[in-house]
């Protein structure tokens, strides 16, 4: 630590000493496993676990060269396409999808719209277990196993989407609408150029939310992507590490490595965003 | 006359509504009809009644399932949330820039997608490759079977768990500390009381409605866990649940009967039952929390 920050933990108690040996204990089982599967990628093969136990990376070339191997030798680069095309259709889906009806129940009022409300909400309570089934049977019975619109269209109608950018339009001051609509704008106008603008914290968070939502979902593709060329990320990776895949520890953990980039990136650009849109639901629900 | 009125509405709704209709409210209610059929998904469904439900409820399988489950709720629900408070309350007893440190770290294994908690927890716990094995080795303890041993894979599957959600309520709990007046604490204080009596008699009432949240939150997640243990135990549609199906869960027992042996009747019928189950529970934490605050 740097000698500027040290002024400030004025005296050394037992309590600070053992606040800070917990605090760094900690610290050390929840980057762990994160750190030793970057190790275990970038490691010198040769090397026995009883000599290396892998605390620490030993090889950069090795590592490059098990990147390359996973993304030329095996289909992960075919289910990285489908994992992003899957998470960002999924995202601006939920986003078109969510803000026109939040705008609609944030803004206005029209017959029906408590029940409709009220309905939609009641869905936060159901459990995927209940849906997942008969979802999967009406997907197979509209031809729609193993294509991109089986894999994104159930999963648009987000109620959590819902929920938040309609307790977020709230805000939004009805005499800006009004003044637009003076203007001559339309109805989509309004929430286009008014009230689209206006929840851009929002929608971010929510975009936020569902990326680590889409990116880590495994039950969705294990059951509706059946064929190989539409195999997402996640189950690439899980085929990697079944009992029956004969790889090697360094290739298996190069797949799980691939898989965690994205959300670590985001993790880095959007950290407080991605902590506070978490720490919100917690108040609102 | 109004409806006219309201058509932009009705219009800009339209997208949303259509999806839900057909992607929730179908589904329920299909769902709940193909669970009186006996139907493989290929030939026409024939009507049983009540067949499928007391073949689940009479399965062996099915009560091994709920015995695993009770068990694991039992352990998780607590000890996660116990974590995160404390972690919330650590992180909390920092200021500025170690505080914004360690609740980062603390919250890195959140933004791992679940199937990758597993997948990594499994090499850790491997018998030989294993990290966690090698350090138990260093100081004279056997090789533990993590994923094999029947009476120790529940706990390693726990160990994943509450890795990977810890953070997650933290975040949460930690908001709800951030919210409480500084003056309660002081006021405790000079009322003598001490770091514990602090913390029973102020923070844990003030933090109530978030703490009601996140156990609720880990009560109907626990209730349908499904990726972990089943990238843990290396199963498949036709082979799951680990050794002496030590982690067999409701719904993996629910694909397994629906994907691996082709009863989508039974599994809707599996589907609406956990449903019950899970809302029932949501409800009694509900009304248990009414009963509370009225009284």
């Amino acid at each position: 630590m740097s000698i500027a920050l040290l002024p400030r933990m004025s005296r050394i108690t037992p309590w600070s000493v053992a606040k800070w040996t917990l605090a760094i204990c900690i610290a050390i089982v929840a980057a762990f496993p994160i750190w030793w599967m970057f190790n275990v990628v970038f490691a010198d093969p040769g090397q026995p676990v009883s000599l290396n136990p892998r605390l620490y990376p030993t090889s950069f070339s090795s590592g490059i060269s098990n990147i390359q191997r996973v993304l030329t030798e095996t289909g992960y680069l075919r289910a990285y396409y489908v994992s992003v095309a899957y998470t960002i259709l999924t995202i601006a889906g939920v986003l078109l999808v969510s803000s026109m009806a939040a705008f609609e129940f944030a803004l206005f009022d029209f017959p029906g719209k408590r029940i409709l409300f009220a309905v939609v909400m009641l869905s936060l309570m159901v459990p995927m277990a209940a849906t997942l089934i008969p979802t999967y049977l009406l997907v197979a019975r509209l031809g729609w196993l193993n294509t991109m619109q089986g894999l994104v269209l159930p999963g648009l109608a987000s109620a959590f989407g819902l929920f938040m950018l309609t307790q977020f339009m709230k805000s939004i001051p009805r005499e800006m609408l009004e003044a637009a609509r003076l203007d001559g704008a339309s109805h989509f106008q309004l929430y286009w150029h008014v009230a689209l603008p206006l929840s851009r914290t929002a929608l971010v968070t929510l975009a936020i939310l569902t990326f680590m939502k889409t990116w880590g979902n495994f039950i969705w593709p294990l059951v509706v992507s059946q064929k190989p060329e539409m195999f997402t990320v996640s189950q690439v990776v899980s085929l990697f590490n079944s009992p029956l895949s004969h790889t090697t520890v360094d290739v298996v953990m190069t797949a799980n490595l691939l898989a965690a980039v994205p959300p670590l990136i985001f993790f880095l650009i959007f950290q407080r965003r991605i902590v506070e849109g978490i720490a919100s639901t917690g108040s609102k629900g | 006359m109004r409806l006219t009125k309201s058509l932009p509405n009705f219009m800009m709704l339209t997208p949303f509504m259509l999806l839900f209709g057909a992607f929730f409210l179908y589904p329920i209610l299909s769902g709940f009809g193909y669970s009186f059929f006996d139907w493989d998904g290929i030939h026409e469904p024939a009507f049983v009644g009540l067949k499928n439900y007391e073949m689940i409820l009479n399965a062996r399988s099915s009560r091994i399932a709920a015995t695993n489950l009770l068990t694991y709720v039992m352990i998780t629900v607590p000890l996660g949330v116990s974590v995160a408070f404390g972690l919330a309350l650590l992180v909390d007893h920092f200021q500025g820039f170690w505080a914004r440190f360690f609740r980062s770290v603390y919250f890195v294994p959140v933004v791992m997608p679940l199937f990758l908690a597993a997948t990594i927890w499994r090499w850790i716990y491997a018998p030989n490759f294993g990290v966690l094995n090698l350090i138990l080795g260093w100081f004279g303890f056997e090789n533990v079977r993590f994923l094999t041993d029947p009476d120790v894979m529940l706990y390693s599957l726990i160990g994943v768990d509450v890795w990977v959600s810890a953070g997650f309520n933290m975040v949460i709990l930690l908001a709800g500390l951030k919210d409480i007046p500084r003056h309660y604490y002081e006021a405790a204080r000079l009322d003598g009381a001490n770091k514990l009596q602090e913390i029973r008699y102020v923070t844990l009432p003030m933090i109530r409605p978030v703490m009601i949240f996140v156990v609720t939150y880990s009560f109907i997640s626990a209730l349908q866990v499904f990726d972990i243990p089943w990238l843990l135990t290396g199963s498949s549609f036709l082979d799951y649940g680990g050794r002496r199906d030590a982690l067999l869960f409701p719904v993996m027992d629910m694909m397994g009967r629906g994907f691996g042996r082709l009863g989508f009747g039974q599994a809707a019928a599996y589907g609406f039952l956990l449903t019950l189950v899970i809302v029932a529970i949501t409800a009694t934490i509900f009304a248990f929390q009414r009963k509370k605050e009225n009284g």
